[in-house]
């Protein structure tokens, strides 16, 4: 019985079907026939073999047009190349952990900014970064006329704690000597071939301090002629050096630490750092941002916004606007710095010589800015009565990346002793080499401007 | 040595201004932050002497010839913590334990008799 239901249904839907296809069929059969006397006959009578051509090329044509703007049609292997370089960006980012605040914004631009889309020379379709009139050309402004990186410095002073660095002022010299590898590295890069304006670009990438590489890269690296000399645009490769070994701190620094210090010296013990008064607190950004713009004004946007945020949170009477600074500017500001820096990098702006170089130049320039505050601290060591010494590890931190390097001296330390803390002490060196590498910057642009 | 760019000018001069911007720039950087560190080493010790001077006029002498008068971040920590365990942790209780009787009036909507199931008779 149930068989022979089975058999009846599947009958009747055969049945259908058949029935369906041979009307269909013959409706489309007869429409073509309908379209082909339309099409093959002529007003005259005459048959005109065109008319089909015609149709079936306007068709193809329009196709083929359409494929022509399409990513895939447009892409080249640099695109590929930048995509993954991106893919990688958010890899790091999310399965290690590597500054994911930056360089997820950062992979992100870069995956934007290298989809491939239809571009000649006269076509302006408002979509790419360098497209005048462009959603991200407009977000871009802020980037290459400095805008971003002072606001990020303000966020920056109104969460920073300066009192590691009052209660131990001779720390700051530590972040003072971290700075040499800005100005090795500008004479090197000098050494292989860029102009003064882009070796001193190049060479901030030393100060770990993505902002201040940026700022210092719109003004002297912007494709402009600059004090006379013709730049290339070198904003986008030197912010993602300087961002991407930010984020590889942990990578780099742990083996120069290890290397130029003994097991002695690393477990060296540091007077924990007295309390800092009220006043204290309130008098280092007013004297700070006093003294560093009279010896260095051209750092004044950056440092300027930097103590001032720290006046909004020491002050106490402006909770609301050292909030906002803190937390609200400076994420917007990190998403749009983070999404147009990494958008910057289209390959065929990106993937050159230069950028290599100066990815080889950005390595060296944090490997030599640990290695000048480790050595700096041995040596004031040599003139430090026993019991006041300072442990080495803590002159890595001079380099800025606030707070990664201070954090991996922190790791360091306690690899070789569980129970010695270095965090509060590597602030101090870490802080005063974000003043010290804006107060670098500031002096490049009064060189090189 | 230039393996980038034709610069049109001979290298040296350039590499010799480099040298001289990175030396003098250098030691800006080093003079800003040493500048810093002498201005807040001295300041605290200024501050100190205006304490100390505040101490002495309140009449508190033995306070204001202590020799260090600022106390290490362990000391703060631990002063702080007893402050916050002081006002934050320990309870103020009456230590009198009663048991309130609490009278209500009869109601036949609430009546026991009405919600307790009854044997028959």
């Amino acid at each position: 019985m149930a068989l022979r239901k089975f058999i009846t249904i599947i009958g009747i839907i055969a049945v259908l079907s058949i029935i369906s296809s041979c009307f269909g069929s013959s409706e489309k059969s007869d429409n073509n026939m309908n379209s082909g006397n339309t099409s093959l006959v002529t007003p005259s009578g005459d048959i005109d073999d065109n008319s089909i051509n015609t149709k079936d090329s306007g068709a193809a044509s329009g196709i083929k047009k359409f494929f022509e703007y399409t990513g895939f049609s447009n892409a080249t292997p640099g695109h590929i190349i930048m995509l993954l370089v991106g893919l990688f960006f958010i890899f790091l980012a999310i399965k290690y952990d590597y500054e994911p605040l930056l360089l997820i914004p950062i992979g992100v631009g870069i995956l934007i900014g290298n989809i491939p889309f239809f571009q000649t020379g006269s076509i302006n379709l408002q979509l790419g970064i360098y497209q005048e009139g462009s959603v991200m050309n407009y977000l871009y402004f802020g980037v290459i006329k400095g805008i971003y990186p002072p606001l990020i410095f303000l966020g920056i002073g109104a969460m920073t704690d300066f009192s590691s660095l009052i209660s131990n002022p001779r720390l700051m010299l530590l972040g003072a000597a971290a700075q040499v590898g800005i100005f090795l590295t500008f004479i090197g890069a000098l050494f292989i071939g860029f102009n003064l304006p882009e070796a001193g670009s190049i060479g901030i990438i030393g100060g770990a301090d993505g902002p201040t590489a940026i700022y210092l890269s719109s003004k002297l690296a912007n494709g402009g002629i600059i004090n006379g000399i013709q730049t290339k645009n070198l904003i986008g490769p030197i912010a993602i050096a300087a961002y991407s070994y930010m984020a590889l701190v942990p990578v780099i620094q742990p083996p120069i630490m290890k290397l130029l210090t003994s097991r002695r010296e690393r477990l060296i013990r540091m007077k924990p750092p007295r309390s800092v008064s009220k006043v204290e607190k309130m008098i280092f950004p007013i004297v700070g941002l006093i003294l560093t713009a009279f010896i260095s004004p051209s750092s004044l946007p950056l440092l300027g916004m930097l103590f001032f945020g720290n006046i909004l949170k020491e002050s106490g009477v402006t909770k609301r606007l050292a909030d906002t600074a803190r937390n609200s500017l400076i994420d917007i500001v990190t998403i749009l710095l983070g999404v147009t820096v990494g958008a910057s990098t289209q390959a065929d702006v990106f993937l050159n010589s230069q950028s290599i170089l100066i990815f080889v130049l950005g390595a060296f320039s944090f490997m030599v800015a640990t290695a000048g505050g480790i050595m700096f601290a041995k040596v004031m060591n040599l003139f430090l009565p026993e019991g006041n010494k300072i442990n080495p590890l803590v002159g890595a931190a001079g380099v800025s990346a606030v707070p990664d390097s201070a954090r991996v001296v922190q790791t360091q330390g306690l690899k070789e002793d569980p129970s010695n803390h270095l965090l509060m002490h590597a602030m101090a060196p870490n802080v005063s080499g974000v003043i010290g590498s804006a107060v670098a910057a500031g002096i490049l642009i009064s060189f090189l401007y | 040595m230039n393996i980038i760019y034709n610069l049109g000018f001979s290298l040296p001069a350039v590499f010799n201004q480099g040298v001289v911007i990175a030396i003098v720039g250098y030691c800006t950087v080093f003079s800003a932050l040493v500048v810093l560190y002498f201005v807040f080493t001295y300041l605290s010790k200024l501050l100190n002497l205006e304490i100390r001077n505040r101490l002495r006029r309140e009449g508190k002498d033995e306070y204001a010839a202590v020799k260090d008068l600022q106390i290490s971040g362990d000391e703060s920590a631990a002063i702080s913590m007893a402050i916050y365990l002081f006002h934050e942790l320990h309870d103020v209780e009456s230590n009198i334990i009663t048991i309130k009787k609490i009278e209500r009036a009869y109601s036949p909507w609430s009546s026991k008799i009405y919600s307790l199931r009854r044997y028959p008779n």
